[in-house]
């Protein structure tokens, strides 16, 4: 397949209709890209091929995004790997890739709505080292999924909230994310209510929870196994405890015995 | 083992600390004496001689007249200047060396003499000794040349000597072969582009240390083994590719006989990959270990100071602060200051104070690899300044928290103590309507078993500490077989003295002096 063939498609994907023909259109791409050897880069690739196969492969990405198709777009994230880690020599006339910083911050944020903060520290410090903190700091799209992850931590859910509402978003694939953000934070918050307070008003519980209705609330409360009872709802988890930590110095006598016979016998091979 | 004192330290500082010979010797001495050490290795099969020949490197890179005493030894190794051996060698060594020389080359020295008279299968071990010289010459001149080529040049020579020294297959080698493995990964750290950057020639030397790995492991050689791993994971986390280095772990085995500076190495940076994958518990219990089996003074205390800076940042992490005696140890004050002020500003859960420190010396962070988990230090900050809250009132309007925490918003602040309380930082409980905190009493500790627990675990690691130092007890191999000789020896004595008592007592009157010959 010629290089022309591939420029065609390439303009076909950026078209936004076409969102359901993208994955055929997508596999035609591939394809060309293996004739012509650039889908894994090499020394000998050029310029022009990388430059093709970086911006296949990122409308592969963004549109698995945009199709919720989240093992697609880690697998699109793979193979750009490749590609972001070469030096810019390599690049040279054509320029640096446009969307990098996007797709970076979408894989990110979604490492964030698995809940994989382990995996996210660790790209992070990949990308610190090799961009330097003055690239990461001012680029929004990078920022917005670390600032999400400082307000998690912390916990002040409420700026959690208010980040994935409209405005604040870089841009429309973010968006796709913020529904199962907002759903990880209310069972968050689900659960540190629980343990928090004694009982809640159902009007407060709603505001506390961003949910829409006093109904969904109780939808919400059954759902998690809450008692709710004239206008307020009742956490039961807090009596269980009470019980597991009453036991505790009792059941414990059996583990005291073993520690001192098996310090006994150490004792012994010593003196 | 006061005196293996081998390490290296992680940020290139090269110095040893050890018992050897003495100061006035000429490092041409030591490397002829050092000669007669090896082939006593090779004879006894013994490595406590080679280790012993590879302390002396220190002194005799200090010598000023290095590269002469160097070119003296190879002649005295090897006689015949056709030798293609010592030609390799003499090629790295500079011009006026060479040349200068020429009139040494005459002399034949006993020691010299009694060389040639070796096997050539002898003479493999000093070449590869030699060898080790010549590179640890060349690292020696970047200190004052800092030329770019004495770099490459000492890569490509540090690149075929490796290559030779994996042909070779001797098990005597192995110490002098693990430390040249070293200064061939030193060397290319050292090329430009520097790590981090993807294109570094680091990242071409993998395949050759994946390869010495494989060999290492099959031959059942635990020093390369260790010296190799530890390498490879440097490696991996100066261009931040901690997946790679995660996975190398998960599927080799550290060899457990491995000399100690290796494990502390290895300790250190299995440490840092864990506190970069948020299993601080894990990173803890690595570091800890790690200092503890570190020297903690003398030139090789770069290591300490490294391994202490991490270990603080990681209990800082675990939400546990550092003791103050930490901070106060003459080998660590000085650098461990910026840390030091970092603890107090944690401590007191002051927010502003906190990123104030991070910003003054952000470049110190970044020199010591720790800027980034500095950073998730944030939420630690406010969790603290919570925890002290409720320590300190029973009662507390969300609004005074905002002020005393610099929270932005009420809410924020609700959020916040609702999540601290879930993760158990305080126990307290959240008034809704009239938004305070209310904190419960503190429960009398003893009535629970942590304090059996906390002793449980003591205890445990300190029976596993004499556990591990009986174990590494060393006794000189077949010295027991001696020791049977000398047993039954002494019983067969005994015996004769036995029969000539009951022999004299027999004879009742007979000379007293029978029974007295044996004393």
């Amino acid at each position: 397949m010629a290089e022309h063939e591939l420029k065609q498609i390439i303009s076909q994907l950026e078209k936004p209709h076409n969102l359901h023909q993208a994955p055929k259109l997508l596999s035609k791409a591939k394809l060309g890209l293996l004739h012509l050897h650039a889908l894994v880069p090499s020394a000998n690739t050029s310029p022009q091929h990388i430059l093709l196969a970086t911006s296949v492969l990122e409308h592969g990405a963004l549109l698995s995004i945009r199709l919720k198709d989240t093992e697609a777009f880690t697998r699109y994230y793979q193979q750009l790997q490749p590609f972001y880690s070469l030096p810019h020599e390599r690049w040279h006339r054509a320029g640096k890739p446009k969307n990098q910083s996007k797709v970076t911050g979408l894989y990110l944020l979604l490492l964030l709505s698995v809940g994989d903060y382990a995996g996210f520290h660790t790209v992070l410090e990949g990308l610190e080292m090799s961009s330097g903190k003055e690239h990461i700091e001012k680029d929004e799209l990078i920022q917005y999924p670390v600032r999400l992850e400082q307000a998690l931590m912390e916990g002040s859910y409420d700026k959690v909230w208010g980040e994935t509402k409209g405005e604040r978003v870089p841009s429309e694939e973010f968006a796709v994310f913020s529904e199962v953000l907002i759903n990880t934070i209310r069972s968050e918050i689900a659960s540190c209510s629980e343990r928090a307070y004694p009982s809640l008003q159902i009007s407060n519980a709603k505001n506390l929870l961003f949910l829409d209705s006093e109904g969904a609330v109780i939808q919400f409360a059954q759902a998690r196994g809450w008692v709710a009872k004239d206008g307020r709802i009742y956490f039961p988890q807090q009596e269980a405890e009470m019980l597991a930590a009453g036991k505790d110095v009792m059941s414990s006598s059996n583990t005291v015995i073993e520690n001192t016979l098996g310090y006994a016998r150490k004792l012994e091979t010593i003196v | 083992m006061a005196d293996k004192m081998d390490v290296d330290a992680v940020n290139g500082e090269k110095e040893e600390e050890k018992v050897g010979p003495a100061p006035d010797l000429t490092a041409e001495r030591i490397i002829t004496n050092n000669f007669n050490l090896i082939n006593q290795a090779v004879d006894s099969f013994d490595a406590r001689f080679t280790l012993r020949a590879l302390r002396s490197i220190a002194t005799i890179r200090k010598a000023a007249d290095f590269p002469e005493a160097l070119a003296f030894g190879i002649r005295t190794a090897f006689p015949k200047p056709q030798n293609n051996a010592r030609r390799v060698l003499e090629e790295m060594l500079p011009e006026s060396v060479r040349s200068g020389g020429a009139q040494q080359n005459g002399g034949g020295e006993v020691n010299g003499a009694a060389v040639k008279e070796q096997d050539v299968v002898e003479i493999a071990e000093v070449w590869v000794y030699l060898g080790l010289l010549v590179q640890v010459s060349d690292a020696k001149y970047w200190v004052y040349l800092f030329d770019n080529q004495e770099y490459q040049r000492g890569a490509d020579f540090s690149s075929n000597f490796v290559d030779k020294i994996r042909s070779f297959n001797r098990r005597t080698m192995d110490p002098i072969g693990a430390k040249a493995y070293f200064y061939y990964a030193l060397f290319h750290e050292n090329l430009t582009p520097l790590p981090p950057s993807k294109q570094s020639p680091v990242i071409d030397i993998r395949p050759v240390l994946m390869a010495a790995l494989r060999s290492a492991v099959i031959r059942k050689d635990d020093e390369t083994q260790a010296a190799v791993t530890v390498l490879l994971l440097r490696n991996y986390i100066s261009t931040a590719d901690i997946t790679q280095a995660d996975l190398l772990i998960a599927q080799t085995q550290f060899p457990a006989s491995a000399a100690n500076n290796q494990v502390c190495r290895y300790l250190y940076y299995l440490g840092r990959i864990r506190a970069i994958q948020l299993a601080y518990t894990e990173a803890h219990a690595n570091l800890e270990s790690a200092t503890r089996k570190s020297p903690t003074a003398g030139p090789a205390v770069g290591f300490y100071q490294q391994a202490t800076k991490l270990l603080i940042v990681v209990e800082l992490l675990m939400g546990d602060i550092p003791e103050r005696s930490t901070f106060r140890q003459p080998s660590l004050e000085a650098a461990l200051h910026p840390y030091f002020k970092l603890v107090q500003a944690v401590r007191v859960g002051d927010l502003q104070a906190f990123l104030k420190c991070v910003h003054t010396y952000e470049q110190q962070f970044r020199s010591d690899g720790t800027y980034t988990l500095i950073l998730r230090l944030r939420q630690n900050v406010i969790k603290t300044g919570v925890r002290m809250l409720s320590l300190s009132y029973s009662r507390i309007s969300l609004r005074d928290i905002c002020t005393r925490l610099h929270i932005s918003s009420e809410e924020s602040a609700e959020y916040i103590t609702a999540k601290a309380i879930r993760d158990g930082v305080i126990e307290a409980t959240l008034d809704h309507t009239h938004g305070h905190l209310i904190t419960t009493p503190a429960k009398d500790a003893y009535s629970t078993t942590e304090p059996s627990e906390a002793f449980h675990a003591r205890i445990e690691a300190l029976l596993g500490m004499r556990d591990e130092c009986v174990m590494a007890m060393r006794y000189p191999m077949n010295k027991h077989r001696q020791e049977i000789a000398e047993a039954a020896k002494a019983r067969e004595r005994e015996r004769e003295l036995a029969k000539e008592i009951i022999e004299g007592d027999a004879d009742a009157d007979d000379g007293d002096e029978g029974g007295f010959e044996g004393m």
